[in-house]
């Protein structure tokens, strides 16, 4: 009987994989390997304007309403916590803001008020969660239902809508995706809201790679006693990070307010799993320790690239649900493959090595 | 390295994005038929369905249209609902025959289409000043309303306690339902309405939930309640069942659905305001295709109203209209 | 059973991670009856060797057979019916069932899917009998009992799946003293039922009291082999080292100065107990005492990292504040003893877990100056001779010594006076604990002070200046090093667990 004779060398397409996956820009391959295969399937079977530069505002604008709140539940996320109320405490957010303008209140007050609100939606989960030690999940899940409530009572349990003259012009436009394409001839028309957004991706980053901040949250994250030992305030840390994620979530508000020009407290119900696929497709941990701000933006493009192209190519929405559903669930498998695991998977690829 | 490449593929992609716009903006008319892409407020009520079928139906009769038929999942979601319209605008399709699920929310959007030369036609529930529409192709609710107070004050004997069950804020459609019936209840001077401030919201469970709560405090004084709409009228039918006041309280409401049609034989339910979705869907493919031949529709086109009742309700008339075509039957 | 057909034999087996070869062309054998130790430093390849046996992993090449058939384990659970058990480091119990439904986990014999725990009492009861648990009863939570007694229920498990085959993974580094002879009995009681045990200690004293022979690994190589009786220590260390060790505990010449640390009537919220102790500068002060007699607990009390009821610690005469931040910035350091579960964030970089407790030096307007940290990091880990390809790797790639360097690399970097370390040569090779001696003794000489807890007395008797002994949460006598033997320090620290004196 002969011995079990395998090559030791690595099989090229295991390389690979592997080179792809941990170079940490597997987000970003994916968004690109998404965004030919929409463009291909697009001009044999659709209009042919997935690639265009309409479509690139309409993707990027849908994008930048989950990146925004996504980018406060990347912190998060890293720190090793989650926040289920984001969706409802967005919407609470919105229906603040179209109150107050419903109510002749001018916006230079109305959306500091608003900031406040989100901040203190996130103070409150991350108050309870660090005093008084329970599970993010537990506290938020309860948070989430508080919030809706809340926001059905300002708004009495209906949809508010302000006045169009109440709506300052800056507002209406935020995530305006019309014409032109370009302005002068070469400068190309983003919307603001993305524009915007981007600027908070660079904070966030900033805030998370270069800050004593950033550090503890990542130490907090993947492992709470190390960071304790070295003497990190994690109680004060915990409740920062939420409460600059509640900031994050009020100005997601504002941009669904921009959006959709209305305040409906129950429209948040079910948001708050968007915002978090985003940023687990973009390579975050729910175990805490990891993610990143350009995997969370990049998440959150896949997510709307992805309904973008189903819309162009008139996909039923059943199938447009289980194409992001699947989506999901390879991208966490992806994440479990940076880890070598499952075991049986890379020996299976090393094995048919020619 | 990864990162060189990344960069080489963006640049490929900008490239690509270029020449497939100019594709594009060659391609769109060359191709002979018209694309109509018509937009419900939601794809999960029966009733879209058979808008869906009218529409169909005026495109085969027209031979040059083709539907484009998306919308969102749910009636309350008007953030996908104007991404859908987006997307549609920016397949240049022909005409958008829409019905917007929130009357200032879909504004801005309308607009946009309007801009970018995309001719809309609003069906079924309107839209906030200021949107750029060819026109609007609708039951007239306010009548539709009308008629459900006359057949509940017929119900009642023109005198007691009803309550009128609202849908959402914003919607407009139901709101002129509403409006219609408290105008219409007001003709009758022994009729008191005791609750018109609470909505059922967007499905049967959350609208059979609020009308527990308001039999809890009306239910013994009752004599009859309104629901504007399916989803509102299956939750209140269930609530009526649940507490045993389905025998006590005269109940209107309005578009049909099975469970209705069943309990309007067994008399749980006085009657049925009924549209025609059929016709609606039909009505606005045409009013488009008429628009785009460059004829002037009128900027309000009525499907007509109609009160089904357990006299009437086997009449073939009403049969169709109780149980109307559907999509893909 | 045939005596010269070895139990279990391995011929060649070689198995490689990607560039790493972790083990080439390693042979050894078991005999029926024998106790066969396994030894070599961390990263010798020994856990690879093991998890290959256990079927976890599978050898690149060679072969393995037990009783002369070919055994190729393609899961644990094939080897594990094969008659190969695992005894982990850590142990590999559901704490919420009962003593005989984690018996019977994964068992066979468990027809049609359910449990028939009645047929199969007898088995378990037998399995407990033969590890000295026959009193315990079945039913018991297994996350009640101690360490020791969950340790053997894994015996039992392995017995009551009839193992012929038991490998062993550094059984003792979590055991006090008594149960250590506990189990050694019950593994000599295996040995003659005809069981072969494969041992993994550190602990060479253990090796020569329980092992018949012995297999060295270095580097993935067979470095040596033979029986216990016919080598000396030093033999079987400059096997593992590679190298004549001439000095397992080198010393750096340096002298204790005045005493600038007191500690106060020290009382923690069970252990410590009214500790009181004054430290020297430029002193290594070791602390001695069995598990559980509160070491631990009086070095985090010390750092202010658990709640004290009573206590003050004066750094240069002033009264150090009692928060950890104020502790930390008044130059005391602590090392924890559980690198895995919270001396180090297992993945984030070696620069990250470096520089965490102390990243004023970096930060320019609210903004870290990661150039500059990177470059200090650097220095530290030459200074140390972490052996890393770069500051950016994750910690959870490093070797156990590695990662303890880095743990007092931390330390360091915090600019501590006052080192206290706990346990930091625990699971850590014999090269790279003579380099942690030295680099204390260095330390020492630059008038720092270390406070040095371990359970292993050679070392604490070789490199400390003076030892402290503890026995439940009290301080019980403070010698110069010179005055204690073995057997002096292990007197003081049962004394009192005898029920001698108490205070």
């Amino acid at each position: 009987m002969s011995a079990t004779n395998l090559k030791s060398k690595r099989n090229p397409l295991v390389r690979a994989i592997q080179l792809i996956l941990w170079s940490d820009l597997g987000p970003v391959v994916a968004l690109f390997v998404i965004l030919i295969l929409f463009t291909l399937a697009d001009n044999l079977w659709g209009s042919g304007r997935f690639l265009s530069m309409r479509n690139a505002r309409v993707m990027l604008n849908s994008a930048s309403l989950v990146a925004v709140p996504a980018l406060g539940m990347t912190i998060i996320i890293i720190a090793g916590g989650i926040d289920l109320s984001a969706g409802t405490a967005l919407t609470l957010c919105a229906t603040a803001l179209a109150i107050l303008l419903k109510n002749d209140v001018s916006y230079m007050a109305a959306v500091p008020v608003v900031l406040l609100v989100g901040c203190a939606c996130g103070a409150a989960n991350g108050t309870i969660i660090s005093t008084l030690r329970v599970v993010p999940f537990i506290v938020t899940l309860g948070s989430m239902t508080i919030y809706l409530g809340i926001g059905q009572i300002l708004s009495g349990e209906s949809t508010v809508f302000p006045p169009r003259e109440n709506i300052p012009a800056w507002l209406i436009d935020l995530c305006s995706t019309g014409k032109p394409d370009v302005y002068y001839g070469w400068l190309p028309n983003i919307p603001r809201s993305v524009l915007f957004a981007l600027v908070l991706a660079c904070f966030v980053a900033v805030l998370l790679r270069y800050t004593v901040f950033g550090r503890s949250v990542f130490a907090i994250g993947s492992n709470e006693s190390t960071a304790r030992l070295c003497g990190i305030n994690i109680p004060l840390t915990k409740i920062l990070v939420y409460t600059i994620a509640g900031f994050f979530v009020a100005v997601g508000g504002v941009y669904h307010f921009a959006n959709i020009k209305n305040g409906n407290p129950s429209e948040g119900v079910g948001l708050e799993l968007q915002v978090i696929a985003a940023v687990v497709v973009g390579g975050g941990s729910l175990s805490g320790g990891r993610g990143s701000v350009l995997g969370t933006v990049t998440g959150a493009m896949i997510m709307a690239a992805i309904r973008s192209g189903c819309d162009q190519l008139s996909i039923p929405n059943p199938y447009q649900l289980i194409i992001i559903g699947a989506i999901i669930v390879i991208a966490v498998t992806m994440d479990r493959l940076r880890e070598g695991s499952p075991e049986w998977l890379f020996r299976w690829l090393q094995s048919r090595s020619p | 390295m990864p990162r060189r490449t990344l960069l080489l593929l963006s640049i490929l992609l900008l490239v690509g994005c270029n020449t497939a716009k100019e594709q594009g903006s060659g391609s769109g008319a060359g191709s002979g038929k018209l694309r109509f892409a018509v937009v419900p407020k939601g794809t999960s009520h029966e009733f879209w369905k058979s808008v869906h079928f009218g529409a169909e139906k005026a495109a085969q009769e027209l031979g040059n249209v083709e539907v484009v038929w998306k919308g969102p999942i749910k009636e309350s979601d008007t953030a996908s609902q104007v991404e859908v319209v987006k997307n549609m605008i920016t397949q240049q399709v022909d005409g958008i025959c829409l019905a917007p699920n929130h009357s200032q929310g879909l504004v801005d959007v309308v607009n946009e289409a309007d801009d970018e030369g995309i001719p809309v036609v609003i069906f079924d529930s309107g839209l906030g000043e200021g949107a750029g529409y060819v026109s609007y192709v609708a039951t007239d609710n306010y009548q539709g309303g009308k008629l459900a107070a006359k057949q509940m004050a017929y119900a009642i004997g023109e005198k007691g306690n009803v309550i009128l069950l609202r849908y959402r804020a914003g919607s407009e459609s139901t709101e002129q339902r509403e409006q219609g019936f408290l105008d219409g209840i007001s003709e009758y001077p022994d009729i008191t309405v005791v609750s018109s401030d609470q909505y059922g919201e967007e499905n049967a469970s959350s609208a059979k939930a609020k009308v527990e709560q308001l039999l809890q405090v009306h239910g013994q004084s009752l004599n009859g309640i309104f629901a504007v709409c399916e989803p509102n009228a299956n939750g209140t039918l269930e609530a009526l069942r649940n507490t045993g006041h389905d025998k006590t309280v005269k109940f209107i409401a309005f578009d049909p659905s099975d469970s209705l049609i069943d309990a309007m034989k067994d008399g749980s339910c006085s009657g049925i305001v009924l549209q025609d979705p059929v016709q609606m869907g039909y009505m606005a493919v045409k009013t488009m295709a008429a628009h785009l031949k460059g004829e002037a529709p009128e900027k309000f086109i009525s499907t007509g109203e109609y009160v089904a009742t357990a006299e009437n309700m086997e009449e073939e008339r009403y049969q169709t209209l109780l149980k109307p075509k559907l999509f893909g039957e | 059973m045939n005596p010269d057909v070895p139990l279990l034999e391995m011929v060649g087996v070689s198995k490689a991670f990607g560039p790493t070869q972790a083990l080439s062309d390693v042979s050894l054998s078991v005999v029926a009856g024998k106790v066969l130790a396994l030894v070599g430093e961390n990263g010798a390849g020994k856990s690879t060797l093991l998890k290959i046996l256990s079927g976890a992993h599978h050898a690149d090449r060679g072969e393995m057979r037990i009783a002369g058939h070919l055994f190729r384990p393609a899961n644990p659970h094939d080897a594990r019916a094969a008659g190969v058990a695992m005894i982990y480091q850590e142990l590999n119990l559901a704490p919420d069932l009962t003593v005989e439904d984690n018996i019977l986990l994964g068992q066979a014999g468990t027809g049609w899917g359910t449990l028939l725990r009645g047929r199969l009492r007898p088995r378990v009861l037998d399995a407990l009998q033969t590890v000295g648990l026959g009193e315990l009863s079945p039913k018991a939570i297994v996350g009640a009992l101690s360490v020791a007694q969950q340790q053997l229920i894994e015996i039992a498990r392995a017995l009551a799946s009839n193992a012929k085959i038991i490998l062993f993974d550094e059984p003792t580094s979590s055991l006090p003293k008594h149960d250590v002879e506990r189990l050694f009995e019950i593994i000599r009681r295996l040995r003659e039922t005809g069981i072969g045990v494969v041992y993994i200690s550190h602990f060479l004293e253990e090796v020569r009291d329980i092992c018949d022979t012995y297999t060295v690994l270095r580097d993935g190589h067979n470095a040596g082999g033979g029986v216990i009786d016919e080598v000396t220590d030093a033999q079987i260390v400059a096997c593992m080292v590679g190298r004549d060790v001439a000095d397992l505990f080198p010393k750096v010449p340096h002298t204790p100065g005045e005493p600038w640390v007191r500690v106060e009537d020290l009382s923690g919220q069970s252990s410590p107990l009214e500790v009181t102790v004054q430290l020297r500068r430029g002193e290594i002060f070791g602390v001695a005492g069995l598990v559980g007699a509160g070491r631990t607990e009086l070095l985090r009390c010390i750092v202010g990292l658990d709640y004290c009821r009573t206590g003050v610690v004066y750094v240069d005469g002033q009264a150090a504040g009692h928060s950890l931040r104020a502790r930390m910035t008044r130059g005391i350091g602590l090392v924890s003893e559980d690198r895995k579960s919270e001396g180090l964030a297992q993945e984030l970089s070696i620069i990250d877990n470096m520089t965490l407790s102390n990243l004023a030096p970096y930060t320019k307007l609210g903004l870290l100056d990661l150039k500059k940290r990177g470059k200090a990091v650097a220095e530290l880990m030459a200074r140390l001779e972490v052996k890393a390809r770069h500051g950016h790797q994750a910690i959870s790639d490093l070797s156990g010594g590695n990662q303890q360097k880095v743990a007092i690399a931390r330390i360091l970097h915090q600019n501590a006076d006052i080192l206290l370390l706990d346990e930091p040569t625990k699971g850590i090779d014999v090269g790279t604990k003579a380099e942690i001696y030295r680099l204390m003794g260095e330390l020492a000489a630059q008038g720092k002070t270390i406070v040095f807890v371990s359970s292993y007395l050679p070392e604490l008797l070789a490199v400390c200046d003076r030892i402290g002994v503890m026995a439940r949460g009290r301080l019980r006598d403070v010698r110069e090093t010179s005055q204690w033997t073995e057997e002096s320090v292990m007197e003081c620290a049962i004394e009192i667990d005898g029920g001698g004196i108490d205070a």
